[in-house]
């Protein structure tokens, strides 16, 4: 008897693109908030306000894609952050993303919209 | 300052900025996001020094605001938190589907009570609650001559009132004189002449109103007064009606009693300027003229003009009833000779709607009883199928289901319900206000406004939502409060649950309010009955009645207009048919005689009592055979010939003059005086024909032949063979014969007349009925679902008890006994509310006490019976039982 109740991963696309830019970060280890506005200039994409963010985290968090991680006893400063880190779920998830973006501009291309000249 | 200095200052910032959020949000992210502000405002302070940390700190600023706000305008967040209410909903809607007799029956029952509902609602928001399409309309007042001396409280003012009012500073601002003129409108000398009412008044009445014309203009300052230029404003209806709503009318010439105005402009659509008159109805013109005379220079005795004053903004009713009533002070005096003559102020808008406010009122109050009718219905409806799933919620909470999960679950499908109720009754609402107007009388103050619009959906809706969550609440309660194993044995065992008590109750209420509903719709229903028996001192039946405006133009004197009336009655007295023609100023039921002042010196009934022997009585001029005509009856002597015999003035007076004048005596030949001065002989004594109320006398009546002192515009009455309605086309004929110019109004068979004055009472028996007999029906359904629901939950004590040798009718008896227990509580409880609605309805009432045995008496009985049948026919599946088989079942 399968008691697997995880929702279907369609239900939370499309992502908004502060969520995608937090799975994306989190998808390559733990991180604390500001770590994830880095990431995201590190990445060229426009960085999210803070209260977006934290928003947004807290959305993620609520629908079980990321959780908070253990906070360990610290031996400096950085450590005592609030860390965050991906679950399966939000793994899948973002997974389902990119592979939904991809198919878009797939289509985009196919559609003629990505051609060189093509303004 | 040091770069500390700076992060802590920082730091301080984000904390205050954390307010924007709500404070869950707070609690849980608070720190994390302070975090990332002082790693942020670090990172900018190595960059680019003080400079970028401010930046940041004003973008901080509009980041908090901009989500925080978001943040607690989406409450969707929270609610996640503690379940997912999107599966929630969708559980709901599967399970609604699943039970589609059961949410079809709950969502008809909500349509038809809350759509009843609406629509009481709708007619009372608008007529009552709803302000006066005009400028600050609670400063508005109309004033009325009161004349203590004689029982008249609502006289029309005089011109010199009226200058008065407008010149007295104060709390006054401002007062303007209106006289409604009934005037006959042509347009250009073609043929279709219609007759339109017309509101008389001073160049300011749109100033004093606050309202401004949708095309053309009002009056301006120096279009009233004597040598004014006539101009003429039209209103919507009017102008769409009778000018096909065509723009360049404005500037155009129509003529009224064959003068010509020029149009300047047409007033807004729904616009409507209403006044009561003196003693009827309220009235409402079609079109606004102004006076050609200085209203000061008129005669200080002749009540002749209503007055509507616009108090100064701000001012308390009571310093303008005080300023007013300074004013009456100084009239008194000057034209009275101090005999106590007052100004009454009322507010505008209870004056207009004092006729119509009791009826309403309690319209509203039993629209009200049957929402709380529903409301409990709906709660005992959800709590039965809430207790059909008892398994289900214990299953579910055996599992671990939180219980606010099952009551969230309850709730929602109960606001659900209501919701979709809710909708359907807003579209029952749409139509049937618009079948509600029609049958409205057509006096009925802001008829025009009354439909529902989208605040009135949003409530009623909005009301649906509540009444479902209100019913599902109780539900719920019980579904949580309940100890987990008492809901699983309750599940497991054939008894009944705790909630048992709850839903019993729940029908006792219902039978009680809907007996205090019976038992006001019983009242109502006695009294319109005993208006519809009323002997009203005529006789309508086989009585035509039509309106025949004569101008001031073509026919100056009374002396000229007098052949008219003469041919007019020899042409209809020789239609077909036709037995008897006459005519008088106004038809009986209309409230629209003058009054005048009557004395009978040497009568034997004179008592020395002035107000006894000087009556203020109804002044109705008449001829030809106008009291064949109606079918007064003549009581002593004879009514007035076709023709005058000599120059003897002579008069009719009515069965009460007669009596209270010349008690045992006989008034004919006895001389009277009029108006203190005109002198004339009784020539006979005829019943009192109700002019005023259909169920009760009006002030004594005296009828004067209308040649010496009547109108020019007289109503005239044919008694026919015939049916009345069948004679309209060949008595318009008729007219058209003696005068192509003349136009005719009212048309309309007397029955007809006596049918609209009782619009009201039959309206308001209509409604009340359907009320009642709404909340007997749900109360029924209460009781027959309780019994049914015992029944079965009782299947197998009733097995047990059959085994061990009772018969069925014992059984029977057993389960008709809880039904009897349910009504009789119901009843006691019921008692005090029949005494408050008796009470509450005893001012719409007529010849009908508000405690009458016999109504009471009909309307228990009639409980009874539906109660006994809402019992028995479940209970019967009793002596269905058969003991060996219900052990078997188990």
């Amino acid at each position: 008897m399968g008691v697997d109740r995880e929702p279907a991963v369609e239900r939370f696309l499309p992502l908004r693109p502060v969520e995608f830019d937090i799975l994306l970060s989190l998808a390559s280890g733990e991180r604390h908030g500001y770590g994830i506005i880095q990431d995201a200039e590190a990445r060229g994409s426009a960085a999210p306000d803070v209260g977006t963010l934290y928003r947004a985290l807290r959305r993620l968090q609520d629908q079980g894609m990321i959780e908070a991680s253990e906070r360990r006893q610290a031996r400096d400063a950085d450590d005592r952050r609030h860390n965050y880190r991906i679950t399966p779920l939000g793994l899948r998830v973002a997974r389902a993303e990119a592979r939904r973006l991809t198919a878009l501009i797939r289509a985009a291309r196919i559609g003629g919209l990505l051609e060189k000249g093509a303004t | 300052m040091t770069r500390d200095r700076w992060l802590n200052l920082s730091e301080r910032w984000a904390r205050l900025l954390l307010r924007f959020y709500p404070a869950d949000f707070r609690d849980e992210m608070g720190d994390a996001l302070v975090e990332a502000y002082v790693d942020r405002c670090r990172y900018a302070m190595e960059r680019g020094g003080a400079a970028s940390v401010v930046w940041l700190w004003l973008r901080a600023l509009a980041d908090s605001a901009f989500n925080g706000i978001g943040e607690r305008v989406r409450p969707a967040v929270a609610w996640r938190r503690s379940g997912n209410w999107g599966m929630d909903a969708q559980l709901v809607i599967r399970r609604l589907t699943r039970a589609p007799v059961f949410t079809a029956s709950m969502i008809a029952t909500l349509t038809v009570g809350l759509g009843a509902f609406a629509m009481v609602f709708t007619v009372v928001q608008k007529v009552l609650i709803a302000p006066l399409p005009y400028e600050k309309p609670d400063d508005l007042y109309f004033v009325w001559r009161n004349y203590t001396w004689v029982p008249l409280e609502r006289g029309w003012v005089a011109g010199p009132d009226v200058a008065a009012l407008k010149g007295a500073g104060g709390a006054i601002k401002d007062a303007v004189g209106l006289r409604l003129e009934r005037v006959t409108m042509s347009r250009g000398g073609t043929a279709d002449p219609t007759e339109v009412a017309v509101m008389v008044s001073t160049a300011d009445l749109f100033d004093i109103l606050g309202v401004r014309a949708a095309r053309g203009r009002t009056f301006s300052p120096n279009e009233s007064g004597p040598g004014r230029p006539p101009v003429i404003v039209l209103g919507d209806e009017l102008w769409r009606t009778r000018f096909g709503g065509d723009s360049t009318i404005v500037g155009s010439e129509i003529r009224l009693d064959d003068r010509p105005y020029t149009v300047v402009g047409i007033m807004k659509k729904g616009f409507r300027f209403m006044r009561h008159s003196s003693l009827g109805p309220a009235e409402s013109a079609d079109a606004y003229i102004t006076f050609d005379t200085d209203l000061a220079r008129e005669s200080p005795n002749a009540g002749a003009f209503a007055v509507l004053v616009r108090g100064r903004p701000g001012a308390a009713p009571k310093a303008v009833a005080a300023a007013v009533n300074a004013v009456a002070s100084v009239i008194d005096q000057r034209d009275f000779r101090s005999r106590g003559l007052r100004l009454d102020a009322v507010s505008a808008k209870d004056d207009l709607v004092s006729r119509v406010r009791p009826a309403l009122q309690v319209l509203g109050a039993a629209g009200a009883f049957l929402v709380l009718v529903l409301a409990v219905n709906l709660a005992t409806l959800l709590l039965s199928r809430a207790a059909h799933r008892e398994r289900e919620f214990a299953i579910s909470r055996a599992l671990g289901a939180n219980h606010v999960t099952i009551a969230r679950a309850t709730l929602l499908e109960g606001a659900l319900l209501g919701a979709f109720g809710g909708i359907g009754a807003t579209l029952v609402a749409i139509w049937g206000t618009r079948a509600l107007v029609a049958l409205a009388p057509s006096d009925l103050p802001r008829r025009e406004a009354i439909a529902v619009d989208w605040r009135i959906g949003a409530i009623v809706v909005g009301v649906g939502i509540t009444l479902g969550l209100l019913a599902a609440l109780v539900p719920a309660l019980w579904a949580t409060r309940t100890r987990l194993v008492t809901l699983m044995a309750n599940a497991n065992v054939r008894g009944g649950g705790g909630h048992g008590r709850m839903r019993r109750g729940m029908v006792v209420v219902q039978v009680a309010l809907s007996l205090v509903l019976l038992t006001t719709g019983g009242l109502v229903v006695r009294s319109f009955e005993r208006l519809l028996r009323a002997n009203p001192g005529f006789d309508p039946a086989g009585v035509l009645t039509m309106r025949v405006p004569v101008s001031r133009d073509r026919f100056p004197t009374l002396q000229v207009a007098t052949p008219l009336h003469e041919r007019l009655e020899r042409e209809l007295s020789a239609l077909p048919g036709v037995t008897a023609v006459g005519a008088a100023s106004a038809m009986p039921l209309t409230a629209n005689v003058d009054q005048t002042s009557f004395a009978a010196p040497g009568a034997p009934g004179n008592t020395g009592v002035q107000e006894h022997d000087k009556p203020l009585v109804d002044y109705i001029p008449a001829r030809g055979r106008y009291i064949e005509a109606l079918g007064i009856r003549v009581l002593a002597g004879r009514a007035f010939g076709s023709a005058r015999a000599g120059a003897r003035r002579e008069v009719l007076i009515d069965r009460t003059l007669a009596s209270e004048l010349f008690p045992n005596a006989s008034a004919v030949g006895a001389l009277v005086v009029l108006d203190g001065a005109d002198s004339a002989t009784v020539i006979g004594v005829v019943e009192h024909a109700r002019q005023y109320d259909i169920h009760q006398d009006g002030r004594p009546q005296v009828y004067i032949r209308n040649e010496d002192g009547g109108y020019r515009t007289l109503s005239f009455a044919l008694r026919t063979k015939r049916s009345p309605a069948d004679l309209i086309p060949e008595a318009r004929a008729a007219v058209r014969r003696v005068d192509p110019q003349l136009a005719i109004s009212d048309v309309k068979p007397m029955e007809d007349l006596v049918g609209e004055s009782l619009r009201q009472q039959r309206l308001s028996a209509v409604l009340i009925t359907g009320f009642s007999l709404g909340a007997l029906m749900l109360a029924a359904m209460g009781l027959f679902g309780i019994i049914s629901g015992s029944v079965s939950r009782r299947r197998h004590e009733i097995a047990v008890r059959l085994a061990l040798g009772a018969d069925h009718g014992q059984v029977l008896r057993l389960v008709l006994r809880e039904g009897a227990g349910l009504v009789i509580g119901g009843v006691l409880l019921g008692v005090p509310g029949i005494y408050f609605a008796g009470r509450a309805v005893a001012g719409m009432l007529v010849g009908v006490s508000a405690f009458d045995a016999v109504t009471l008496g009909a309307v228990a009985g009639g409980l009874a019976l539906v109660a006994a049948a809402a019992c028995y026919i479940p209970a019967r599946r009793v002596t269905g039982i058969e003991p060996a088989r219900a052990f078997r079942e188990e």
